[in-house]
């Protein structure tokens, strides 16, 4: 086990560095073929463009690194935007008050995916999945699908559109969140307990960790972010309706995946995944300043994913062949 | 070692995405930039970029753009995300375009990224659906409801020899636009064919199934019924439906709201009289010559009237630059249009 944790320990590294010299590589390329892509203000832009989904991948970590998965954030998000706009507009309360209520209902959503998944012992993929079509459902059914929310004052959409010492506002919020998250994971006992649940649930009941009381949390802390990135994503688009944040999920699971963190559980870290999401965040606003058509962004994405995978795993494979080299020498010496 | 190898890695994938984007870039058509004369980019945004529909926008806009020479970007959202929009505006105004050209889904919300643009000095037009009027300087409105609602009912006069006995298939009896383009072929019913009669207007809930239910009804209530009028896209297959296998085909005449390709095969087997809608490659051509002279400054706020290249003269109504009167596809024409 300790062995073990050392040589993950070092593929992680290994996966970072190389991740980041792909975000530096991307970065380069498009400096120099796109137009006006390194400049400050698209800087912000892309920060702007990639903090929701920054946010539900920040969630989405702590979740993988259990082992879990949680499908039902894009959804959630677009449920808690639509609420948003219904206690504001329609229950008439005043925006603060709302976002605190819109926070509770996501919350309360992640609190439903907890219980289901750590009370019922009901596969994260299967809870998640039902959730998924539930909030989004829900969603639309308040609507109808055609209720827009929209006419928020100015000073809610600066959260989501101006800049507050020269960064975009919304980024505030998002790097508290990777600081709270990255403390969270790497400099707490909760976050060793993540991956003692992902590496083996059982294991770690008998060592004593309260494996359902984690679980929750994890999935709870996903829906609150989920509800945060909802009232993010209102300010920045200035309107919110039932399709909010559709695919969302998808996204943020790819940027976990991209940043080197096991789906199997148990190995990843919250650096890996800014780095994971950096580099899709990049390669989408690059190709939009190269012109080039938008489908590319898609097809690079699941390029890069499986480049990063393969690469990280190369070294391993080599030294495996090696190791297989030296055996039938042994065997020989044997009999 | 480890580390050389990393590097080589992570230099080879940098190779592979490099190809990739440079082997495609000369297929954009418009990456490299003119430095002698100023060149205006024109970025085109369809509300989704699979659609036929806009397929056949954006065929009349990169027509419009050959002859005049400008540099024209065409992207539109490939996955179901209203955000996506706002980011390929913004995207536009950290490129630099001179002028946007947008289609817009969701009216508020695109409408915050539209008057950015407007504030970084980028013009900014609208067609086939509008933002909200502060957040550009012009619509192309393909056509207005008493232009449909009236060339609906010439049609349908044309076709009955101005008197007899109609019905009408509605989509829902409560949508705003559906009940404007009835109001406007009752209008024109009672001014110009009096003789004409609608008997029964019925809803079909936008499904062809309903649609086509509903006309059975229609044929067995009304055994001298003429024509049938569908203000909704679906409801003109589902009647055909319902005539053909009712053996009416021919004496009980079908027209409505339609897309030529729903509706080639029942055209052209006679059920379907003609569907009117308007010239999709004209909206987007049209759409590039307005986008283009309100970045040369030609096109200003107060104009009366624009000429777009072949295509002439075009009404401007306020900020409304019109493409004027729907355009009926029948049998003659149907097969020339592809959306």
């Amino acid at each position: 086990m300790n062995t073990d944790q050392h040589g993950y320990k070092s593929i992680l590294l290994r996966h970072e560095t190389i991740l980041f010299v792909v975000l530096a590589v991307e970065w380069i390329f498009f400096d120099a073929v796109g137009h006006n892509f390194g400049t400050y203000d698209n800087t912000c832009d892309i920060l702007r463009h990639s903090c929701e989904i920054g946010l539900l991948a920040l969630a989405m970590t702590p979740v993988i690194l259990t082992g879990g998965i949680d499908l039902s954030v894009g959804s959630l998000l677009g449920l808690c935007a639509i609420l948003f706009g219904k206690f504001w507009r329609d229950a008439g309360m005043p925006l603060p008050l709302a976002a605190a209520c819109t926070i509770g209902v996501g919350a309360l959503a992640g609190g439903l995916n907890a219980s289901l998944i750590a009370w019922l012992r009901l596969p994260p993929l299967i809870v998640t999945l039902g959730t998924f079509s539930l909030f989004r459902g829900l969603a639309e059914a308040i609507t109808h699908g055609v209720d827009t929310f929209t006419d928020f004052p100015a000073s809610f959409l600066f959260l989501g559109q101006e800049r507050w010492l020269g960064i975009p506002a919304q980024a505030l919020v998002f790097i508290a969140a990777v600081i709270f998250f990255w403390l969270l994971v790497h400099r707490t006992t909760f976050g060793r307990s993540f991956r003692a649940i992902g590496f083996s649930p059982e294991g770690a009941r008998y060592a004593g960790i309260p494996v359902g009381r984690r679980m929750a949390m994890v999935y709870v802390l996903a829906g609150i972010v989920s509800a945060i990135a909802a009232i993010i994503y209102t300010a920045r688009l200035g309107q919110a309706k039932a399709d909010a944040g559709t695919g969302y999920e998808l996204f943020a699971i790819t940027a976990v995946v991209l940043g080197g963190t096991s789906i199997f559980g148990g190995v990843g870290s919250v650096h890996g995944t800014l780095l994971g999401v950096a580099a899709i965040a990049v390669l989408h606003s690059g190709i939009a300043h190269a012109l080039l058509p938008g489908e590319m962004a898609g097809m690079l994405t699941g390029v890069l994913l499986i480049l990063a995978l393969a690469g990280s795993t190369l070294p391993k494979m080599i030294s495996g062949l090696r190791a297989r080299k030296s055996t039938p020498r042994l065997a020989k010496q044997i009999p | 070692m480890r580390k050389t190898l990393l590097l080589l890695l992570a230099v080879a994938v940098a190779a592979i995405s490099g190809c990739n984007q440079s082997s495609k870039a000369p297929s954009g058509g418009n990456v490299t930039p003119t430095p002698a004369a100023r060149q205006i980019t024109i970025a085109f945004l369809p509300k989704s970029k699979g659609n036929a529909y806009f397929v056949s926008c954006a065929k009349g806009a990169q027509k419009a753009d050959d002859e005049l020479g400008d540099r024209l970007i065409i992207d539109g959202p490939t996955d179901p995300d209203p955000a996506r929009h706002n980011e390929i505006v913004e995207n536009w105004i950290t490129l630099g375009v001179d002028v946007i050209a947008a289609s817009c889904e969701n009216k508020e919300g695109i409408s915050t990224a539209l008057r950015k643009a407007e504030a970084k000095g980028i013009k900014v037009v609208t067609y086939d659906a509008d933002a909200l009027p502060d957040a550009r300087s012009f619509f192309v409105n393909q056509a207005t409801p008493q232009g449909i609602g009236f060339a609906l009912m010439d049609e349908a006069a044309r076709l009955c020899g101005t008197n007899g006995e109609f019905a009408v298939i509605t989509g829902s009896l409560t949508a705003e636009n559906q009940t404007e383009w009835r109001k406007f072929v009752e209008e024109r019913r009672a001014a110009a064919y009096p003789d004409m009669k609608c008997v029964a207007v019925e809803a079909c809930d936008d499904l062809k199934d309903k649609a086509q239910s509903e006309t059975t009804a229609l044929l067995s209530t009304y055994p001298d019924l003429k024509l049938i009028l569908s203000t909704t896209s679906l409801g003109v297959p589902g009647a055909a439906e319902a005539i053909k296998q009712a053996g009416k085909t021919g004496t009980v005449k079908n027209i409505g709201l339609g897309l030529p390709n729903e509706n080639k095969r029942y055209v052209h087997d006679g059920v379907t009289q003609g569907v009117i809608l308007w010239k999709t490659a004209d909206l987007g051509y049209l759409t590039v010559y307005a986008a283009d002279a309100l970045a040369k400054g030609a096109l200003k706020p107060g104009d009366k009237t624009f000429k777009a290249g072949s295509l002439g003269e075009f009404e401007i109504q306020g900020d409304n630059i019109m493409l004027g009167k729907p355009f009926t596809f029948n049998q003659d024409n149907i097969d020339q249009f592809d959306f």
